[in-house]
């Protein structure tokens, strides 16, 4: 018998791309332990590293998707989609061995990705500091899992499994969708009327393939709140005064909620920002321009704590640099059906949510003017560099098409007057020929 | 709704197939109770039900079914006592109805007997209830609900039930005002 070393050593070559603790990736490691297939998993640097290595020309040619988790088997076959890889790696038993069970399989797995993983996110995110913390949505979401958890303790009064009698890529994919929900917030009261769903996750969590690659799972003791803090740490774009910002923030995305009248739709923000934002950012759209001596959060400062006229307007028109920023005055291109006030705010309110990546390069006055079914929307903002930039982002389009955009010249007398009355909120406002309502400012 | 006999020494050749033995052992009989013996090829003849089965699963190299730690060791044999001793021999309607009720409360937020993992007291549980649940009505089964969902389970449990009845249960409850 040869030592050891010198037998042909049985690497497997089938690989999983995705970036660390990954519940998508979970599904497929799963599935192989149960099918007995040998994984690579490429999740760090220098062999993988997320947000870079996905975005490559090579990656992109095997994944045009660019996302993980990604599967690359021994004999070059690829495939993407978190689903789509558990069922390759899996056997017979795992996806259903007759055609109904099949569909069942299919069925729950849809399932979970259309009905859980949105309210699991938006309850989930914010209390991991990924994602903005918003009350409304949160209790919505709540609302969503008591439904959720519902519809599958009834379900699992008579079952053991979901489909048949054995574990199946149905039991896998909606446990690892429910693995975040019963880590950080299903504390025990809230849990305690869904027994048929707890004994049927305790069981799987403590099946062998599962604790694999699960390793032990601590269920919630008490239930997670917004992590503000973490959440600050995680973007550092952001820098606006901290003192007065989460209160005002929340109170005015409360209001706008109020107004809606219905639950904001689960952002589509996933649990990728979170392994993004552990990563060191080279991401800043500005970060090719020279160092400017404007520091806007010390204006935003003066702006949101002194008097504008006596102090703030002063403060800005020293210290402004024109070579690194720049002023637009926008004006909404529509006013024609800006029938009521309150949408009119909504819209104002809804644009500086979108933009809110530009926080810590922008500032605005926005006003509306004028009364219901005769009014008009303009403002004046000030932009880091000398473009405007909302072509870096599809999320900004929608509104830098919707305002007429018109570089002022900093030194012009208009400009000046623009500047003084849109920051006081009072003034001539000569070209606009309707009364101030209400104004918004970007900050 | 009678308990009837039992599988007797039935029971330990299903056994034997379920662990995927295939030498057969031969079983006496001993006493009024019709205790199972099995002589041994070495030593010493082994009596009753619950050491043979053990015997068993360790010669099939299968100990995991006797419990893989301390505690899960206690509960599997707890549950084998209660199989020979209060299951076993059973034909008072009223018993049958205790035992079932403990049993449907046990079960409620258990996948098997141990809680999460098959043992052997889930096989000699199965092979014990089995005349009994045969029995039942379908109303009764949704009444013990719980007993039901496992019951089911391990019947289906690869390799155990080879050839006793298979007994249907309907998933979809019926009488959603049976508690
Ligand atoms: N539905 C997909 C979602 C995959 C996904 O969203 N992947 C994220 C990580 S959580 C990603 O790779 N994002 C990289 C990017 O968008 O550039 C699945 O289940 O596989």
């Amino acid at each position: 018998m040869l030592p050891s070393c010198l037998r042909t050593p049985s690497f497997p070559l089938q690989t999983l791309y995705t970036y660390p603790e990954n519940w998508r990736a979970f599904k497929a490691l799963i599935a192989a332990q149960y099918s007995g297939a040998k994984i690579k998993v490429l999740s760090t640097p220098p062999q993988f590293h997320f947000g870079q290595t996905n975005k490559t020309p090579e990656f992109l040619k095997k994944f045009p998707v660019g996302k993980v988790p990604a599967f690359e088997g021994d004999d070059g076959f690829c495939v993407f989609e978190s689903n789509a890889i558990a069922h390759y790696v899996g056997n017979d038993e795992l996806r259903g061995s007759t055609k109904e069970a099949a569909a069942q399989i299919i069925q729950w797995v849809s399932f979970a990705d259309s009905d859980i993983v949105p309210p699991a996110s938006t309850w989930v995110f914010p209390t991991l500091g990924i994602m903005h913390y918003n009350k409304q949505a949160t209790e919505y979401a709540k609302e969503e899992v008591k439904r959720i958890l519902g519809v599958l303790d009834s379900h699992l009064k008579t079952r053991t499994f979901l489909v048949g009698e054995r574990v199946t890529l149905a039991d896998i994919t909606v446990v690892c969708t429910l693995l975040w929900l019963y880590k950080q917030v299903l504390e025990p009261s809230f849990r305690q009327p869904y027994d048929n769903v707890n004994r049927w996750f305790v069981t799987c969590i403590n099946q062998p393939q599962f604790k694999a690659v699960l390793g032990e799972v601590k269920l919630c003791e008490k239930m997670a709140q917004f992590d503000a803090k973490k959440f600050a740490e995680n973007q550092p774009k952001k820098d606006v005064p901290k003192k007065e910002k989460p209160v005002k923030e929340e109170k005015k995305q409360q209001q706008e909620k109020k107004e809606e009248n219905k639950p904001e739709p689960e952002e589509e923000l996933d649990e990728c920002e979170q392994a993004l934002a552990s990563e060191p950012k080279s991401k800043d759209p500005f970060a090719h321009l020279p160092k400017s001596p404007f520091i806007m959060d010390e204006f935003k400062r003066k702006y949101s704590n002194e008097d504008t006229l006596t102090v703030a307007l002063p403060y800005f028109w020293e210290h402004f640099d024109k070579e690194g920023w720049s002023i637009w005055y926008a004006e909404y291109r529509f006013p024609e059906e800006l029938s009521q006030a309150f949408m009119s705010c909504n819209l104002i309110t809804g644009m500086f949510q979108r933009l809110d990546k530009l926080r810590k390069n922008a500032f605005a006055s926005v006003i509306l003017f004028g009364t219901n079914n005769s009014s008009s929307i303009s403002g004046v903002w000030v932009f880091r560099g000398q473009e405007l930039a909302f072509p870096l982002s599809p999320d900004w389009q929608v509104d830098y098409e919707s305002y007429a955009w018109r570089k002022l010249d900093a030194t012009s007398e208009e400009c000046k007057t623009l500047v003084k009355e849109y920051y006081l909120w009072d003034g001539e406002f000569a070209h606009v020929g309707k009364a101030f309502n209400q104004g918004k400012i970007f900050k | 709704m009678a308990a009837g006999p039992g599988l007797g020494a039935e029971e330990l050749d299903l056994l034997e197939k379920s662990l995927g033995l295939t030498k057969g052992n031969k079983y006496g009989v001993q006493g009024e109770r019709k205790t199972p013996v099995l002589q041994t090829n070495s030593g010493p003849s082994l009596t009753g039900l619950t050491t043979i089965a053990t015997h068993l699963v360790k010669q099939a190299k299968k100990e995991q079914l006797l419990g893989s730690n301390a505690e899960e060791k206690a509960i599997v044999r707890q549950w084998l006592e209660y199989r020979v001793t209060q299951i076993d021999g059973q034909s008072n309607k009223d018993d049958i109805r205790i035992i079932l009720k403990d049993l449907n409360l046990y079960l409620e937020d258990k996948v098997y007997v141990t809680g999460n993992n098959f043992t052997l007291a889930d096989i000699l549980m199965y092979y014990g209830l089995h005349s009994i649940i045969a029995d039942l009505t379908v109303q009764e089964k949704e009444k013990y609900l719980n007993v039901s969902r496992w019951f089911n389970h391990i019947q289906h449990y690869p390799g155990v039930r080879q050839h006793l009845s298979n007994i249907v249960f309907i998933k979809n409850r019926l009488y959603t005002n049976v508690h």
